[in-house]
């Protein structure tokens, strides 16, 4: 069994490997790269030899290219001798570091008005993946801040205590975040920031964010509540301290509350994160159409071709019939009936009845499935022979669906069941485009149209890892409910 | 006949199937009397009825089914009567329990062997979770399971086949009923453990003393277990004896021919013997005697009316106008004749059906 799981975990997270590599090289060799500059509205005002800097300047950000400017290349070429020569166009020197880049494989070409000389070295294939993959963990130490300005900063771990909570936790001085152990409330309790994926940040959206954070941070305005800071003071803040990260130039106000530079910290908000948006809207709606759509589902079973029956199956049809969308629409004029809002944002986060609507309609759009193929699976199940033996046990027909049937029909949907809790996080496109929730339903799309390539990136790789695990998981459930099946590397036992 | 312990007696009993609306009499005015504590065994081809006549002592016929006329009367009740399933649930498993013929999935895939016999006993003799688990280890120890108390918490595809069938049958057996329907319980087993099931199943029934209903088409284990036989064809029971008197005085001809069908009796090289013709439909009115049109000896009258019980002794009765005392005297074939020479040497020790 454990040897099982490994091998398959291993395989898991070779076929993310091979997803998200393909992704990136499609996106970043197949999509023309001017065009993610055409929703940046920074780029409006400028021209000539700014321009040319900017753009190659995020290209190089982005990881399409190695972008060096002319000081870069002197520096690198001659140190502190030559260097000024070098920077003079057309000089022996600034020709010599010219050909050093040329024959290193960089293109060398020329800003329109200055006319100054720069190299630009586009990445193959390969070279986009390394550079991604290198990246792509960042693991923190103690030695991750080399800060000129603060040269004698303490390098060691240490325990101290959560600033709000009270908890232990393992700090770090040298480190990028100063808490690298902690544990509080929200889920899953223990964190860390020791190791950290990193995948670059979002563009031209969110500019400078790094994906994780935009998709994670909470929405709306800040949050403030009253904290105590190491400096003593005692103030409504918003700051998030678990979060500070070291700043390398920090001020006044920052001296305030911090004895140390570790004060770029994120801010708590009111509202919850895109994915917790969608989170709690899908597993409230899952948690309704299981509870709608088993009991439905049995007792169709149980009485097949009987009234309950009938009715329950002209209810699949329908919802199976109906285009979803028009679906949606019809149920959000409903809700409007009712003065419930058509649009998430008109009442917001804080109001229950925003959230009444949405989650409905999930519910209802994924119950025909379920009580389809439970009524399917049971009716099944009912033929086989086990049945008719136990029916000449004596035992009722109430006992034989709930202790022999009802075991035998469930195991494919459990089956399915950690896949639907653990893609809740992926949310609902339409329900959420119409009801213009602040959920991840749409975040791909978006990212997809805003040219945002490093957020449709991350978002392949967390849609691609929930769903690799989220099957695991779930031939993991089927073992515990079918006594049959043991997952072992070799075959049976 | 009034000094013999009837425990089921069924009268005229007719039942109907519709299907596809259309209207098949699967059984044609059955009366028979079982007596306590003897071993039935009813014989005859695919279609004849064997399992639907069963059906109805449990009331486990299928939902197009249905008694449209005749009387089961078991301990005072009449269980043609019986419509509803908390009626049915005293009687089933409880009184009349069932072991049907394919062990492999007769029992629950998804659930413990010890559940699946413990809720049994729960059920009908509300017995706590722990004396019934007592009680369905000590059964399970009867049926031949080594060490059950470890394999109590296992799952049927830890069990053999034979294992499995025992495992029926202790379940079958676990509210002692009255009587046991075995429906060609060994048919999907191999030979060997067929001998070790019907063994177990004898000895079982003189522990227990309950009555034995055989559903089967091997006739060889009727000769080594029933008392009594009823041979079957077209939903009428055409012949009923002792096991003696049908296997070495049979009268019918449709009989003889099943006897004369013995695989075992095959002579090596000569092709094996089968009644020619295949079986009546059902969803017919059969005019005369139903085997009439398959049969080397019939008579006219077969064709025109439907013979009545012949009486040749007193266990022994027969359906043929041949035993009229106007029918000319015809002798059975050959094959019937020497058959119980031949059955000497097959039941006797070594023989296929002797004793292991």
């Amino acid at each position: 069994m454990k040897k099982y799981i490994l091998t398959r975990i291993v395989k898991s997270i070779f076929s993310i490997f091979i997803v998200v590599s393909v992704v990136l090289v499609m996106i970043y060799t197949l999509i023309p790269r001017n065009k993610i500059f055409d929703n940046d509205p920074a780029i409006k005002k400028m021209k000539d030899d700014a321009l040319v800097t900017y753009k190659n300047g995020k290209l190089d950000e982005l990881g399409y290219l190695d972008y060096i400017k002319k000081p870069e290349m002197c520096q690198v070429t001659f140190g502190t001798d030559g260097y000024e020569a070098c920077l003079v166009n057309g000089s022996e020197e600034q020709k010599t570091a010219l050909a050093a880049y040329e024959s290193k494989g960089y293109e060398i070409m020329y800003l329109p008005k200055s006319n100054d000389p720069y190299a630009i070295h586009d990445f193959s294939w390969f070279e986009l993946l390394t550079h991604f993959y290198g990246k792509l963990f960042a693991v923190d130490g103690v030695n991750k801040i080399q800060d000129p300005d603060n040269p004698d900063l303490e390098r060691k771990y240490y325990w101290g205590k959560h600033p709000t909570n009270g908890t232990p936790a393992l700090l770090c001085s040298g480190c990028q975040y100063k808490y690298q152990l902690y544990f509080d409330g929200s889920f899953p309790f223990i964190h860390q920031n020791k190791l950290r994926l990193d995948f670059g940040t979002s563009y031209p959206i969110n500019s400078g964010i790094p994906t994780m954070q935009v998709i994670g941070e909470g929405q709306g305005s800040a949050k403030k509540t009253k904290q105590n800071f190491e400096t003593g003071a005692v103030e409504d803040s918003a700051l998030i301290q678990t979060t500070c990260q070291y700043k390398f130039t920090t001020d006044h106000i920052d001296a305030k509350y911090f004895n140390d530079k570790y004060a770029n910290c994120l801010s708590a908000h009111k509202d919850p994160s895109m994915i917790n948006t969608s989170y709690i809207i899908g597993i409230i709606s899952l948690l309704l159409a299981y509870v709608v759509a088993l009991p439905a589902g049995i007792s169709m079973a149980q009485h097949k071709d009987g009234i309950i029956d009938k009715i329950g199956i002209a209810y699949i049809n329908m919802l199976i019939a109906i285009p979803s969308l028009a679906f949606i629409f019809f149920m959000r004029s409903i809700g409007t009936n009712f003065g419930l809002p058509d649009k998430f944002p008109q009442l917001g986060f804080g109001d229950l009845r925003s959230y009444i609507m949405p989650t409905l309609i999930l519910a209802l759009l994924s119950t025909p499935g379920l009580m389809m193929w439970l009524r399917r699976y049971m009716i099944d199940q009912s033929n086989s022979d086990y049945v008719k033996f136990a029916r000449a046990k004596g035992l009722s027909q109430k006992e034989i669906f709930n202790r022999h049937i009802l075991k035998n029909a469930i195991i494919p949907i459990v089956n399915g069941i950690p896949g639907s809790i653990i893609l809740c996080i992926s949310g609902a496109l339409i329900t959420e485009s119409a009801f213009a929730v602040p959920g991840m339903g749409k975040m791909l799309p978006d990212a997809l149209r805003q040219k945002n390539n490093t957020m449709v990136i991350t978002l392949v790789f967390i849609f691609t890892t929930l769903s690799i695990f989220s099957v695991l998981a779930g031939d993991l459930l089927m073992t515990v409910v079918d006594p049959r099946i043991s997952l072992t590397a070799k075959g049976g036992e | 006949m009034s000094e013999k312990n009837i425990i089921l007696s069924v009268k005229d009993l007719v039942v109907k199937f519709k299907v596809r609306d259309r209207v098949l009499t699967a059984i044609r005015n059955i009366s028979m009397d079982f007596e306590e504590g003897k071993v039935v065994a009813i014989v005859g081809e695919s279609g004849s009825g064997k399992s639907v006549f069963t059906k109805t002592f449990t009331g486990m016929l299928d939902l197009n089914g249905e008694i449209t006329n005749g009387s089961i009367m078991f301990e005072g009740q009449d269980l043609a009567k019986m419509t509803k399933d908390s009626d049915w649930e005293k009687i089933r498993g409880k009184k009349i329990a069932t072991v049907f013929q394919d062990p492999m999935t007769s029992l629950n895939p998804v659930k413990t062997i010890g559940d699946q016999i413990a809720e049994v006993i729960i059920k009908h003799q509300g017995k706590s979770k722990a004396e019934a688990k007592e009680m369905a280890i000590e059964l399970m120890g009867k049926v031949g399971i080594v060490n059950p108390e470890l394999r109590f918490d296992e799952y049927p595809f830890m069990y053999s086949g034979g294992m499995r069938q025992r495992m029926v049958i202790a379940i079958a057996l676990a509210c002692r009923p009255r009587i046991l329907i075995c429906d060609e319980p060994t048919t999907a087993l191999d030979v060997t453990i067929q001998a070790q099931i019907i063994r177990l199943i004898k000895d079982l029934s003189m522990e227990y003393g309950f009555t034995t209903i055989y559903i089967t088409h091997d006739l060889g284990v009727v000769a080594n277990v029933a008392d009594v036989v009823a041979v079957m064809y077209a939903g009428q029971i055409i012949e009923y004896g002792q096991v003696n008197e049908i296997f070495y005085d049979s009268r019918h001809p449709y009989t003889w021919g099943l006897l004369s069908s013995l695989p075992q009796l095959g002579e090596k090289g000569e092709e094996l013997f089968a009644i020619r013709g295949t079986p009546p439909s059902l969803f017919e009115e059969i005019k005369g005697d139903a085997f009439a049109p398959r049969n080397n000896y019939a008579l006219k009258i077969d064709y025109e009316q439907e013979p009545p019980f012949f009486k040749v002794t007193d266990t022994h009765y027969a359906k043929t106008w041949l035993l009229d005392p106007r029918a000319p005297k015809v002798d059975p074939p050959a094959a019937v004749r020497e058959l119980h020479d031949r059955m000497l040497v097959l039941t006797a020790k070594g023989g296929i059906y002797g004793e292991h």
